[in-house]
């Protein structure tokens, strides 16, 4: 059976919700999220640049749940809302991410 | 704060509904289903040429599990609830998340985001709807396995599961993704678990090695349908080749699109080039750069040939430009890569290695496509026109010089008509081409989303009686694309839908089967 030759996921998404012996994946904080998914686009120069602006939170986490024309909304499934929280709080901050 | 419910399933009264919703937070708990307009947003951003009100759906449920699932068909086909099952919901230009139908509840897997087995001898992997691509690559990266998978544009947000269901492509030799899947788990709305190929026999160890078991294979009913949830499914993955050499080859005229494709077919058939090459129009490439319409075009209608010549000669881009790869070892592609000279210099092609690439990104996140690294460059592409109005046009055309002109001809002159660019490339196959065309348009203008849909519709029209159909289409067209392939398959895909789905819960209206 698979069941038994599971291998298990990785370390980094280690933040752990699962059943059924494989555990899911999850984001280990804001910063995570912004690595994996924002930056894609936002410093890439096809979304515009968002840190370092005093975007207010709650603007940002309106964006990601309602989208803006062509940047896809985000479902609370994809990006939780604590994430989204804490996403929202580092953009607009300015904190320095963990890479920098 | 009191819940606002705006839009119940069709037919069913606000008691059942309310009722049915205590049925599913008791299954799948309260934070997990939802029926406040406010909180069912991200559900309703749509990228088509319709009202949103359309595709509005009812509620969201978010089991994570098999079981969740089963007890959730059960509530469904108590009340007669459609679902509308979505993976990581990113079928952006397709529908997106939203259902296919207006009142339905969208049956969101996100959640179920494990990578059950990755075999790291002999390259298969196990996967859940939820799973991204980006999760993936982390995950083999993490654990130092030298294993590719071929994902298409959006990769980094979208996943495997939902883009090979919905049998979508991507650039690397497994690029034709349903072909590389291998074995799937499907709970059918009568809330059994079907395992398909050799994964329905008890105790078999060959589930993700050999896709046909006994007896007819299933597998490809459950693509573009809705006979079934697939709730697991294997894929193949790529072992890592030693010497991986990716090129461009630019060509300076539109009609070089035919000596194009009769010099790359024969690689491509007989796997000299082994993955899915891309062969790019101007204004694909253009965006990606990026560059500007505003700076080549003022006033309504559709750009002109001369400043689309303009933009290649400013910006170094070719009227067409033919993303390719040698895998292999250095040995192997030393040679082959004295062939794609030699072809490049007898059609007037330019080459443009990896070393030359540096610094353009349109030219970056294609070389990082064809080795299966996650990105978002190609969205690059929405700052065309801005507004967020997109949808794709996608049919096949054979792999043959003269169709591809014949096709891109007939696209540029419907599109212009409306006032849009040709915004194309092709995707090939082995013998085929998926001629992918971004309809782009600004969705807050109320104009440009009349003739964005009338446009998309005399497209389809005009290339089904050509005789060329879809390989894929938006959920908002889903049933006029269904019409171009005619009766009888539709009466046989009906006959299934009422042996498997009786009660017709599943998605009714995906690529137009419905009771």
């Amino acid at each position: 059976m698979w069941s038994r030759r599971v291998i298990g996921i990785a370390a980094a998404c280690a933040a752990l919700c699962g059943s059924g012996g494989v555990e899911a994946a999850a984001w280990r904080d804001g910063a995570h999220v912004y690595e994996k998914v924002c930056r894609y686009c936002h410093e890439a120069g096809v979304g515009p640049v968002i840190r370092g602006r005093n975007l207010p939170v709650e603007y940002v986490q309106r964006v990601v749940r309602f989208g803006n024309r062509a940047m896809p909304a985000f479902r609370p499934s994809e990006i939780d809302d604590a994430s989204l929280a804490d996403v929202a709080r580092l953009i607009s901050s300015g904190t320095p991410l963990a890479k920098e | 704060m009191k819940e606002q419910r705006k839009v119940l399933p069709k037919g069913i009264g606000a008691a059942d509904f309310d009722k049915a919703v205590r049925e599913l937070r008791a299954i799948v708990g309260d934070e997990y289903v939802l029926i406040d307009d406010e909180k069912l947003a991200p559900y309703r951003k749509i990228m088509m040429p319709v009202p949103d009100e359309q595709h509005a759906l009812s509620a969201s449920v978010m089991p994570d599990g098999v079981e969740e699932i089963q007890r959730v068909m059960k509530v469904a086909n108590k009340y007669r609830i459609p679902v509308y099952p979505v993976s990581t919901g990113k079928n952006l230009g397709y529908g997106s998340a939203a259902p296919v139908q207006r009142g339905q509840i969208v049956m969101d897997l996100r959640r179920m985001n494990r990578i059950i087995e990755v075999d790291a001898e002999l390259c298969t992997a196990l996967v859940e709807p939820g799973v991204t691509y980006q999760q993936l690559y982390d995950y083999l990266q993490e654990h130092k396995l030298p294993l590719w998978f071929s994902c298409p544009a959006p990769s980094a947000i979208a996943g495997p599961v939902g883009n090979m269901v919905d049998r979508g492509v991507g650039y690397t030799p497994y690029g034709e993704h349903f072909l590389f899947s291998c074995g799937m788990e499907v709970v059918l709305a009568d809330g059994q678990v079907l395992r398909t190929g050799m994964g329905a026999m008890e105790n078999s160890n060959t589930w993700q090695v050999f896709k046909w078991g006994y007896g007819p294979t299933l597998d490809g009913i459950f693509t573009q349908s809705n006979f079934g949830v697939v709730t697991k499914m294997g894929m193949w993955l790529m072992p890592a080749p030693p010497d991986f050499r990716p090129f461009c080859i630019q060509y300076p005229n539109e009609t070089d699109i035919t000596k194009i494709v009769e010099a790359l077919r024969p690689l491509r058939i007989a796997m000299v080039i082994p993955n899915a090459v891309v062969i790019a129009h101007t204004l694909w490439e253009a965006p990606c750069k990026p560059v500007k319409r505003a700076d080549y075009v003022t006033g309504p209608g559709a750009i002109s040939d001369e400043a689309v010549k303009k933009i290649q000669a400013d910006h170094d881009i070719g009227a067409w430009n033919v993303y390719a790869g040698l895998y292999g070892t250095k040995e192997t592609n030393d040679a082959n890569w004295k062939i794609i000279e030699a072809v490049a210099a007898g059609t007037g092609g330019k080459i443009i290695t990896q070393e030359a690439s540096k610094g353009s990104k349109a030219l970056e996140y294609r070389f990082d496509l064809m080795k299966g690294k996650p990105n978002l460059g190609e969205f690059g592409l929405y700052n065309w026109r801005g507004g967020g109005g997109s949808i794709w046009f996608a049919p096949v055309s054979q792999a043959k010089g003269s169709e591809t002109l014949k096709q891109m001809r007939m696209a540029k002159t419907i599109l212009a008509k409306y006032g849009f660019d040709y915004v194309g490339e092709f995707i090939v196959g082995w013998r085929d081409m998926h001629h992918v065309i971004d309809l782009l348009y600004d969705r807050s203008n109320p104009e440009q989303m009349e003739k964005a849909y009338a446009c998309y519709d005399e497209l389809l029209h005009t290339f089904a009686k050509e005789g060329y159909g879809m390989y894929r289409a938006n959920t908002a067209f889903a049933e006029k694309v269904a019409a171009t392939y005619g009766p009888v398959k539709r009466d046989v895909e009906k006959r299934l839908k009422k042996a498997l789905d009786p009660n017709n819960i599943i998605a009714p209206g995906r690529c137009g089967i419905s009771l």
